[in-house]
């Protein structure tokens, strides 16, 4: 799922400064999974707000709501005219979310309060890691699943660089270098052929360098 | 032939080759590439261009690599996959191949973590085995990466890669090998190579896949400057093997660069046994002049001649034409100008001869021109020296006449010239000022200024001297009179200063010769006659005094001549030995002078003015005198005069009487030996002791002042209070009521006073009213205490009743302020005070002591009775300002409050008492604390009294112990007093006696 984190406290207040009535607004879509803006982090968020405004002596009438999503229309569809009520809606969803309100709610000042990072999964509690560089361009049945676009620092395709020493990437020890799991699965599983082929350069169009990318499902168009 | 470039033909001829690197500058410098490439030149066969190695922007490998080629160097460019994506790649690649370059090396490139910009985009629009199939296309397919043709000129380039043979998977590492020869990579270059056991590894590896004859594998050495180098290598630069032996064999050497060279040397000698390998890539980066050696040592030089190295940028016939062309035309023109020169030069020639005869001849013209010049400048000189000579006798005289003439009539106008004057008015102004400092009379200073005045003319005497001569050889007209006169003037000033001077010295009959000589040449000069008569008299004092000194100190007056009546000659005598007397006093003979006077005290005592010169005489005397004459200790019994000064009196009257009282303590009879004379002190004026520094400077007005409360009323009414300073500070402020102390007496016999306290009252322990008396007559006590110790519920607990009755005996009996003092049970307290007030009615007995549990009720019958109280608390600041607030609440003024913070005894807290009492004092007076400006009252006798150090015996280790209780209450008193105290209760009379000697001397 997307994951997110929140700003650092002083950045939001810093965006909200000038904002004396704020909808603080939730999301339970991803952010609540990855405990990043989900109804308790709302609540959370709000209290932590009022406070630092009452410390600086300008306080802040602040309410609280918590979406199903803010990436699907029909749960914006009362935010269009409560958005109006406030100065401004803090928005917690992902970027996804602010800007579909911004969309879709254009009388509604929203900000965000979170920095959207990447597709990941949950390793362990409180841990989040990069899984997916959506290109676009899916080669996951040729790397045993592990994907060198959104896992490899230089996203190569033909194997590991010079500078994978130990089964690390050289940017950083901690980051394994995940052509050397790559490799590993790929000989564990007698599929070592896979690494002789020369993968071809990548048409980066499909992971956004072509601009904005749509899907389209036709049969599904109203 | 893929591009025809010098490596491609080393590689292709089978030699060991060998290449070398060149990492471009940080910056834009052109002549460092050269440089470096020169020092490669000729030592490789071909040498790699890094591109923004570790990510660090340099001067990128296209351009720096058309710097080397132009040096005559093969570059071999290298690009990386992180900087350009495939557009800039190919662009880059057309570029390098217009301009000459034949040699690429396709990499993946650092991480842009590594470098200075980490913040930049990584590009990796591809990988670098990708890059090099799509150089392969663009030079076998001509073929761009997207497909299009290209037309013409298409990038013929051998392509290379890098291999790192000590990355992981290891085993997976000859596989990208293999993928990048299949991918177009004609030759390999591995990562520095330390590790040549695990080097040969991967060649057997490479070998097994039968790559090395589809590639040329060129092992990559490096010499390591230093330990720091390796170190680093290690550490920081990915994928890099160096070994432990490396670092130590640079550890152990002597001289590190030698080793590292070496180092290299041998790894090559050793790489290149291992079949598979076609040579090493040298790199020394920051360190190209260690490659020539190393190839050479290495056995591998010299390397085959770069025939093919050519920039494109300027082909070589056209700069040799342009260049001979060049040449001819400058030998041309210089010839020709050669030719023109010589022309000119001849004529310049035969100019210069003809100019020469010219100038010889104007010059002997003028020589002649000049000789007849001088000659009648001669001529001419000659009568100037006539005439002036002539001159000089006539005008020059005159002149110099006129010259001395003008200051001789100045100082005949005005005796001193303005300078002078000027002089002597500061001398005099400076006089004046030493006199008033000083002290000297009017006589004395005018004698001096007289001196200094003529010490002054004098000198400006023998100066005038010096010119007087040229007066005299002056022209004889009238003006020769005024000389003389002046010089007879002169003379005349030079007596009456030598007259003057002589006084000074005492010299009467010196000074009375020159005013003598003075006057006979000008006999109406006013300061010689002035002079003439201060001689006179001096000369007459001084016949006098040498009589009264061969007079003086007779044995007795001689007797008396006949003209003269007895009283008369008395009364002459008398005067004379006061003149004496005085003037030995003047001289500073201080026996001399007391010697006179007493002599003249003993024909006349009551002569006052001996009296007074006596005294003056004694004051001049350091050793304080006891005066014995006047009893300065009224109140107490008849002092004994002391014959000599001793430092503590008391303690020779006290020994003597311990000794006397040792065995058996009776009671002292009435005129005690309490004597206590005046406590020895030094007293210095305050200006002596502050010195330069100004009172200004050092004196703290307070802003507040001390309430004044008034116990009793009538003739022997105490007031205490009124200080507006800190105690005792004289100096700042006043202390107009001086600290005072009662006497305390019980209410009943004490059971367990010591002896030496006890003795002085013990005949009148049974009885409260004889004790209270004896304390005012025998010891001359001006205040009673009265402890109600009697009522005390914890003792006797007497009825308030019956106390009362006891207190008003005491009371009625005695004419002295009396303070009452309960038992401090706060309920006892107020119902026997309640009852002494019912009783004595209108006497203003001091109420105490009033604590936060009774001060309700007493305070209301303070009120009731207008009585001064005694407010009680315990030892706290805040508290004693809390109580006496409730009790201006109540009504009470703070004219009425005594306050009392509990005294601890010297040993038993008494420096907490001090404590908070100066605290109080300072707020009272400092820091206008209205509530706390009121007097202080001690109760300390009881406190002192009490303590087990007035209850042992004498010893040797604590001494008497009389003496020793006495002066620990006396210490304490002093203390207190010094904190504020106002109205102390004591018991031991000789105590009192030296705290109250102590007060008087400290007032």
């Amino acid at each position: 799922m997307i994951i997110a984190e929140q700003k650092p406290l002083d950045e939001i207040l810093e965006i909200i400064s000038g904002v004396e009535k704020l909808l603080v607004l939730g999301c339970r879509g991803c952010v609540a999974v990855c405990s990043a803006g989900g109804d308790k982090e709302v609540g959370i968020l709000a209290s932590a707000l009022r406070l630092g405004r009452k410390k600086a002596g300008k306080p802040i009438e602040i309410d609280e709501a918590t979406y199903v999503r803010q990436c699907d229309p029909e749960y914006l569809e009362p935010l269009k005219e409560d958005g109006k009520k406030y100065d401004a809606v803090l928005s917690m969803a992902c970027g996804v979310g602010v800007n579909f309100i911004a969309d879709r709610c254009p009388d509604v000042n929203v900000l965000p309060a979170l920095n959207t990072l990447f597709y990941g999964a949950n390793l362990s509690s409180g841990e989040w890691a990069e899984m997916c560089a959506g290109c676009g361009a899916c080669i996951l049945h040729l790397t045993g699943g592990l994907c060198p676009v959104a896992r490899c620092a230089k996203s190569l395709s033909n194997g590991p660089c010079g500078g994978s020493v130990g089964g690390r990437c050289e940017i950083n020890p901690d980051v394994p270098c995940i052509w050397h799991q790559i490799c590993e699965k790929l000989t564990g599983r007698n599929q070592d052929q896979l690494l002789r082929k020369i993968v071809p350069i990548r048409d980066w169009r499909p992971s956004g360098h072509g601009g904005p990318r749509r899907r389209i499902r036709e049969d599904l168009l109203p | 032939m893929i591009s025809g470039s010098n490596l491609e033909q080393v590689l292709t001829s089978g030699q060991f080759t060998v290449t070398g690197e060149l990492g471009p500058p940080q910056n834009g410098n052109f002549d460092v590439v050269r440089e470096k490439a020169r020092i490669l030149k000729g030592h490789v066969d071909a040498v790699n261009i890094t591109d923004c190695q570790t990510a660090i922007v340099r001067m990128s490998s296209l351009t720096a690599g058309l710097i080397a080629l132009a040096e005559g160097v093969e570059p071999v460019m290298q690009m990386t996959c992180r900087d350009r994506n495939r557009i800039g790649m190919q662009s880059d690649i057309l570029g390098a191949s217009a301009l000459g370059i034949k040699n690429l090396l396709c990499l993946t490139g650092d991480h842009q973590k590594f470098g200075n910009h980490p913040q930049a985009k990584g590009v990796f629009d591809m990988d670098s085995i990708q890059l090099l199939g799509m150089v392969k296309a663009m030079r076998d397919d001509k073929k761009f990466q997207c497909g299009d043709e290209i037309k013409s000129h298409e990038p013929r380039l051998l392509l290379g890669a890098a291999a790192n043979p000590f990355a992981d998977p290891f085993e997976y590492r000859p596989i990208r090998v293999a993928k990048k020869v299949e991918a177009g990579a004609s030759f390999i270059q591995t990562q520095i190579i330390y590790n040549v056991e695990k080097f040969a590894r991967f060649m057997e590896m490479v070998r097994d896949l039968g790559l090395h004859e589809k590639v040329y594998i060129l092992a990559g050495v490096t010499p390591p400057k230093s330990v720091g180098m390796a170190r680093y290598m290690k550490k920081f630069v990915p994928g890099l093997d160096v070994t432990d032996e490396v670092i130590e064999r640079l550890k152990g050497a002597k001289d590190p660069k030698e080793e590292g060279i070496n180092i290299c040397v041998d790894i090559i000698k050793q790489v290149r046994e291992i079949p598979g390998v076609a040579g090493v890539h040298v790199m020394a980066i920051g360190w190209e002049q260690a490659v020539p050696e190393i190839v050479s040592l290495a056995g591998l030089s010299p390397r085959p001649g770069a025939k093919t190295v050519e920039p494109r940028l300027r082909s070589s016939e056209s700069i040799e034409l342009i260049v001979s062309n060049a040449k001819k035309d400058a030998k041309a023109e210089i010839e020709k100008a050669l030719e023109q020169a010589k022309a000119e030069a001849q004529v310049s020639r035969d100019l210069v001869v003809k100019e020469k005869e010219r100038v010889t001849s104007e010059i002997s013209g003028l020589k002649r021109q000049a000789r007849e010049a001088k000659a009648i400048a001669d001529q001419k000189e000659m009568e100037i020296e006539r005439l002036t000579a002539e001159l000089a006798k006539t005008e020059v005289g005159r002149g110099h006449v006129q010259a001395v003439r003008g200051p001789a009539e100045k100082r005949e106008s005005s005796a001193l010239s303005t300078r002078e004057r000027s002089v002597l008015t500061s001398l005099r102004s400076g006089l004046e000022a030493l006199s008033k400092s000083l002290g000297i009379n009017e006589d004395q200073l005018e004698a001096l200024r007289r001196f200094f005045e003529a010490e002054f003319l004098l000198h400006m005497d023998t100066a005038e001297q010096v010119t007087v001569p040229s007066e005299k050889a002056a022209v004889p007209t009238e003006e020769i009179e005024k000389p003389k006169a002046g010089a007879r003037h002169k003379e005349v000033v030079n007596l009456v200063a030598k007259g003057n001077v002589l006084l000074h010295k005492n010299d009467a009959a010196g000074a009375l010769d020159a005013f003598e000589k003075a006057l006979a040449i000008e006999p109406k000069n006013q300061k010689a006659g002035e002079g003439l008569k201060k001689a006179r008299d001096a000369y007459k004092i001084a016949a006098l005094a040498e009589e009264v000194a061969a007079l003086a100190v007779p044995e007795g007056v001689p007797p008396c001549p006949e003209e003269l009546s007895s009283e008369e000659w008395q009364r002459k005598w008398v005067i004379r030995f006061v003149a004496t007397g005085n003037v030995c006093l003047h001289k500073g003979d201080v026996d001399g002078a007391l010697k006179a006077f007493k002599q003249a005290l003993e024909l006349e005592p009551d002569d006052e003015k001996a009296k007074a010169g006596l005294l003056k005489a004694e004051s001049r005397e350091t050793a304080p005198v006891l005066v014995p004459a006047e009893p300065e200790v009224p109140k107490k019994a008849e002092v004994l005069p002391t014959p000599e000064p001793k430092a503590t009196p008391v303690t020779e009257e006290v020994k003597a009487e311990a000794k006397k009282e040792a065995p058996v303590p009776t009671a002292p009879t009435g005129t005690g030996n309490l004597s206590v004379a005046e406590l020895p002190k030094e007293t210095r004026s305050l200006s002596e002791r502050a010195g330069s520094i100004t009172e200004d400077q050092f004196t703290e007005a307070c802003t507040g002042v001390i309430r004044e409360v008034s116990l009793d009323e009538g003739e022997k009414a105490l007031t205490v209070g009124g200080a507006s300073t800190l105690p005792f500070h004289l100096f700042e402020g006043d202390m107009p009521h001086v600290p005072r102390i009662a006497y305390d007496v019980l209410d009943l016999e004490p059971e367990d006073w010591p002896d030496v306290l006890g003795k002085y009252y013990s005949d009148v322990f049974s009885d409260p009213v004889a004790w209270a008396r004896k304390c005012i007559n025998d010891y001359g006590a001006e205040a009673i205490c009265l402890s109600l110790v009697s009522t005390d519920p914890n003792g006797m607990n007497r009825p308030s009743g019956e106390a009362a009755k006891v207190a008003q005996s005491v009371i009625e009996g005695v004419d002295v302020p009396v303070i009452l003092w309960g038992c401090e049970n706060a309920e006892k307290d107020t119902e026997t005070l309640r009852e002494v007030t019912n009783l004595v009615g209108n006497r203003k007995v001091c109420l105490g002591p009033l604590s936060d549990a009774n001060y309700r009720s007493l305070g209301a019958t303070a009120m009731a009775f207008q009585l001064p109280v005694v407010a009680s608390t315990p030892i706290d600041v805040n508290l004693a300002k809390q109580l006496n607030i409730l009790l201006e609440n109540l009504g009470l003024s703070l004219d009425q409050i005594l306050m009392d913070t509990s005294i601890g005894a010297v040993g038993y807290g008494m420096e907490y008492s001090y404590s908070v009492m100066e605290r109080i004092r300072l707020a009272a007076l400092t820091q206008q604390d209205e509530k706390l400006q009121v007097p202080f009252i001690c109760n300390l006798g009881r406190e002192v009294w009490k303590t087990k150090e007035c209850r042992l015996p004498s010893d040797a280790l604590l001494g008497d112990q009389e003496r020793r209780g006495v002066l620990m209450e006396a210490v304490t008193a002093s203390t207190l007093l010094l904190a504020g105290g106002e109205l102390m209760v004591m018991m031991h009379p000789k105590a009192i006696a030296l705290t109250e000697a102590l007060i008087k001397g400290m007032m």
